[in-house]
C-alpha cells in the first residue's frame, strides 16, 4: 500500500469546512435552476413532438437527437468556449467581464438545454403512450378536444411520466458536477480544491460522495411524495408479481 | 470577429485522431468490462440469498447516486493507493468507467430477467428443469434478446460518458482538443468539430441500434 | 398415488387453502373446479412444488412434499403440467420445445428425443408444425404443443392449470380432444377446468373448492344432477347457461 495519511479534519476545519458549503449551495442552486427551467422547456419540446405540425414535430426531432448525440461535457465547453465568440463582441466582453459568475450562467444554459432535451422525450413517450380509446371514450360522453386534455389525458400523462422526471432530476444534480470544469465553485470543484491545499484526496473525495447521496435520496423521498399523493389506486401498477 | 480558420483542425488532425483512438479504446474496455461485471451484479440482485443481494443494491444504488465525475476522481486517488504504486490515468479511468458502468448494466440486465415472465419458470420446472439449467437455456436467452436495444443505448452513453475522463489529463478526444485550444486559441472551430464528430458516431449508432430493433420484432 | 393431508396455505394473512385432504388414485381423472380466487391453481401448483404450504403434507408416490430430502426437481420429472397460458418457449421452434427438457435433464441422445417428439406432435394431431416457432401458431396449436412438451417426460402425473381458459371458443374442442384421449389411455389427471363437457365425459371424481376449502366431491353423475350443497347449487347455476 502506498503510504497515505488519512487526516478526515480537513472536511471540516476551516477554511475548508466554508469552501464545501458554498459548493454544496451552489450545487442546489444550479440543480434547481436547471431543473425547472428544463422542465419548462421540455414540456414545450415534448408537446412539438406529439402536435399534429409536422414543422414543430421536426424542430423538436431535431432539437432532441442534437443535445442527445453529443457529450454533455463538450456542451458545456461550447458555450463556455466557443459561443460566445460568435456573439457581438458587446456581448462577449459583458459575458466575460461584466457579468459576475459568468460561468454559472453559461452553465445554466448548457445544462438547461441538455436536460430539457430529455424531459421532452419523457413527455413524447408519456403522452404516446396513452392508448387512442381513452381519447375516445372521452369524445364519445361528449368532451370537447380540449377537455379531453385538461381532464383526461394530461392528468394520465403527469403520472405516468413522474419515475422517469425523478431519474432526471436526480441526473441534474449530478450533472451540475460538471460545472466544475469551466470553474464553477461547487461541491466537486470545492472538494478538488481542498484536496490541491491539503492532499487529502479521499477524504475531499468522500465529502463530495456524501453530499451527493443526501442531495440523491432527498430527491427521490420528494418525489416519492408527490407521486403518492398524486396516486390514483389501479391506475398504473408497478411491474412484478401477477 | 475574426474569419473562421478551419485549417487548426486539419493541422492538427492526427494529434485530435489519437484522442479520438484513446476514446474509442476507452470507451471498448469500459462497455466489455462494465457488461460483464453487469451481468454478474444484476443476476446477484434478483438473488434470494441475503448475503449476495443486498451488497449488489448498495452498490448499484451507490453508483447510481454519484457523478461520474466524482467517481473518476476517487478512483484517481484510491487505485495508486490500492495498487502500490502509480498506475497511469488510462488505467485509472478504465477502473472508474467499468465499476461505475457496471452499476448501470446491471439494472439493464435484472429488468430483462424479470420482463419474462414467471410463468416460463414454472413451465421449465414443471419439465424437471434445475435453476441453473432454467436460467441457461430458458430465460437468459429470451432476457438477452429483450435487452439489446437498452445494451446498445447504454454503451452510446458510455462512450459519450469517456469525454469526462479529461478532468484527471487522460488525452481523450476532448482534452486533445482543448490542448490545441490553448496553444491556438480557436475555441470555435475546434469544439465545434469535437461536437460534430460525436454527434455523427453517436448519431450513426442510434440508428443502427433502431435498425436492429426493427428487425428484431419482424423476426 | 397422491395424498393430500390437512394442507394449508396462506399468503401473509389471507388463507389461501384451508384444510385440503383428498386421495387420488393411479388412473384416476379429477377435476376440480370453482369460482375465481377459491384456490383450485394453488394447490394444484402445490401438488408439483411449484407452490409452497404451511401445513400439512402432500405424498406423491410415497415421497413426501414437506420432506427437505425430497428432490422436487426430479419429483418433477415425473409430473407434466399445462398452464393456462401455454408458456411455450417463444425462442425454440416447437420440437425444440418439445424435446429440449428430455435432452438436458434426461440426457436422451438428440435423434431418439427428435423421433419422439414427432409421435407426440402426431398424437396431439400436428406433426407439420414442429419447425416452426409458437408465434406461428393458433392458440389451440401452442397448447396441444405444450401437452406435447407435457408429455415428453413421460410423467406418471398430469397437471392441467385451466388448460382452455385462454383459448378462442373454436379451438376448445381441439384441446379437449387430446385431453380426453389421453384420459382414456390411463393416464392420471388433476384437472381444474370450468369445462363441465369434458368432466362429465372422463372425470371420476369431481371437487369443487370455494374460498380455499373443499366444498362438495362427487361422481360426474352425483355432482352435476344433485348438488348437496347451495354453493355448489349456485355455481353450477352460473355456470351451466
Amino acid at each position: 500500500m502506498l503510504s497515505y495519511n488519512f487526516n478526515w479534519s480537513v472536511i471540516w476545519s476551516e477554511p475548508y469546512g466554508q469552501w464545501m458549503l458554498q459548493g454544496i449551495w451552489t450545487t442546489i442552486r444550479l440543480g434547481l435552476i436547471c431543473w425547472f427551467i428544463a422542465l419548462f422547456l421540455g414540456i414545450v419540446i415534448g408537446t412539438f413532438r406529439v402536435t399534429p405540425f409536422r414543422p414543430l414535430r421536426i424542430f423538436g426531432a431535431v432539437y432532441t437527437e442534437v443535445f442527445r448525440d453529443i457529450p454533455l461535457l463538450v456542451q458545456l465547453f461550447f458555450w463556455y468556449f466557443a459561443a460566445p465568440s460568435i456573439l457581438p463582441k458587446s456581448i462577449e466582453m459583458w459575458l466575460y467581464r461584466g457579468l459576475p459568475n459568468s460561468e454559472f450562467w453559461i452553465v445554466v444554459v448548457g445544462l438547461s438545454f441538455y436536460t430539457s432535451s430529455r424531459i421532452a422525450e419523457h413527455i413524447r413517450a408519456g403522452m404516446q403512450s396513452i392508448p387512442e380509446d381513452q381519447f375516445n371514450a372521452a369524445l364519445s360522453t361528449g368532451f370537447t378536444h380540449f377537455q379531453t386534455y385538461r381532464y383526461i389525458i394530461i392528468p394520465f400523462a403527469v403520472r405516468l411520466v413522474i419515475p422517469p422526471l425523478t431519474a432526471e432530476c436526480l441526473t441534474v444534480f449530478k450533472n451540475t458536477a460538471l460545472a466544475m470544469t469551466v470553474g464553477v465553485l461547487e461541491t466537486t470543484f470545492m472538494s478538488q480544491q481542498i484536496e490541491a491545499y491539503t492532499f487529502q484526496g479521499i477524504e475531499a473525495t468522500t465529502a463530495a460522495s456524501v453530499v451527493y447521496m443526501v442531495i440523491t435520496l432527498s430527491v427521490v423521498l420528494i418525489m416519492g411524495l408527490v407521486e403518492k399523493r398524486l396516486a390514483v389506486p389501479g391506475l398504473i401498477t408497478r411491474k412484478g408479481g401477477q | 470577429m475574426d474569419a473562421y480558420e478551419w485549417q487548426v483542425i486539419i493541422n492538427n488532425l492526427s494529434f485530435l485522431m489519437q484522442g479520438l483512438a484513446t476514446t474509442f479504446k476507452l470507451a471498448l474496455v469500459s462497455i466489455t468490462g462494465g457488461l460483464l461485471l453487469g451481468i454478474l451484479v444484476g443476476m446477484a440482485r434478483l438473488s434470494t440469498i441475503k448475503a449476495i443481494y443486498y451488497p449488489a443494491t448498495a452498490f448499484v444504488n451507490l453508483m447510481r447516486s454519484l457523478p461520474l465525475i466524482l467517481v473518476i476522481f476517487w478512483f484517481y486517488f484510491l487505485v495508486p493507493v490500492i495498487a502500490g504504486r502509480p498506475m497511469g490515468d488510462f488505467f485509472s479511468a478504465c477502473v472508474a468507467f467499468v465499476i461505475f458502468e457496471a452499476a448501470y448494466f446491471a439494472e439493464i440486465v435484472r429488468a430483462g430477467i424479470q420482463s419474462i415472465s414467471s410463468g416460463q419458470m414454472q413451465a421449465a420446472y414443471s419439465t424437471g428443469f434445475s435453476y441453473r439449467d432454467t436460467m441457461r437455456y430458458i430465460i437468459i436467452p429470451q432476457a438477452l434478446r429483450n435487452m439489446v436495444p437498452s445494451l446498445l443505448t447504454q454503451s452510446v452513453v458510455v462512450f459519450q460518458d469517456t469525454s469526462l475522463a479529461f478532468v484527471i489529463g487522460l488525452k481523450e478526444f476532448l482534452r486533445s482538443a482543448s490542448i490545441v485550444d490553448a496553444r491556438e486559441m480557436r475555441s470555435l472551430e475546434l469544439y465545434a468539430f469535437v461536437g460534430t464528430v460525436y454527434f455523427v458516431i453517436c448519431f450513426m449508432m442510434s440508428k443502427m441500434s433502431k435498425r436492429l430493433e426493427i428487425q428484431r420484432k419482424h423476426a | 398415488m397422491i395424498e393430500i393431508n390437512n394442507v394449508s396455505k396462506w399468503f401473509g394473512t389471507f388463507q389461501v387453502l384451508d384444510n385440503i385432504n383428498e386421495s387420488i388414485e393411479k388412473g384416476q381423472v379429477v377435476v376440480i373446479c370453482g369460482p375465481s380466487g377459491s384456490g383450485k391453481s394453488t394447490i394444484l401448483k402445490c401438488l408439483n412444488g411449484l407452490e409452497g404450504f404451511q401445513e400439512g403434507d402432500i405424498i406423491v408416490d410415497g415421497l413426501s412434499l414437506k420432506d427437505p430430502s425430497t428432490d422436487l426437481f426430479k419429483l418433477r420429472q415425473k409430473m407434466g403440467m399445462v398452464f393456462q397460458r401455454f408458456e411455450l418457449y417463444p425462442h425454440l421452434k416447437v420440437i425444440e420445445n418439445i424435446n429440449i427438457a428430455p435432452i438436458k435433464v434426461k440426457k436422451v441422445p438428440e435423434k431418439d428425443a427428435v423421433k419422439r417428439a414427432m409421435e407426440l406432435l402426431e398424437r396431439v394431431g400436428i406433426p407439420d408444425q414442429a419447425d416452426k416457432y409458437p408465434g406461428n401458431l393458433s392458440g389451440g396449436q401452442q397448447q396441444r404443443v405444450a401437452i406435447a412438451r407435457a408429455l415428453a417426460m413421460d410423467p406418471e402425473i398430469m397437471l392441467f392449470d385451466e388448460p382452455t381458459s385462454a383459448l378462442d371458443p373454436e379451438m376448445i374442442k381441439e384441446v379437449l380432444e387430446v385431453m380426453i384421449d389421453l384420459a382414456k389411455s390411463g393416464m392420471t389427471m388433476v384437472v381444474v377446468t370450468h369445462e363441465m363437457g369434458f368432466a362429465r365425459e372422463v372425470a371420476d371424481e369431481i371437487i369443487f373448492m370455494d374460498e380455499g376449502r373443499i366444498i362438495e366431491r362427487g361422481t360426474d353423475k352425483s355432482f352435476f344432477k344433485n348438488p348437496k350443497t347451495e354453493r355448489a347449487r349456485d355455481f353450477l347455476n352460473k355456470i351451466l347457461f
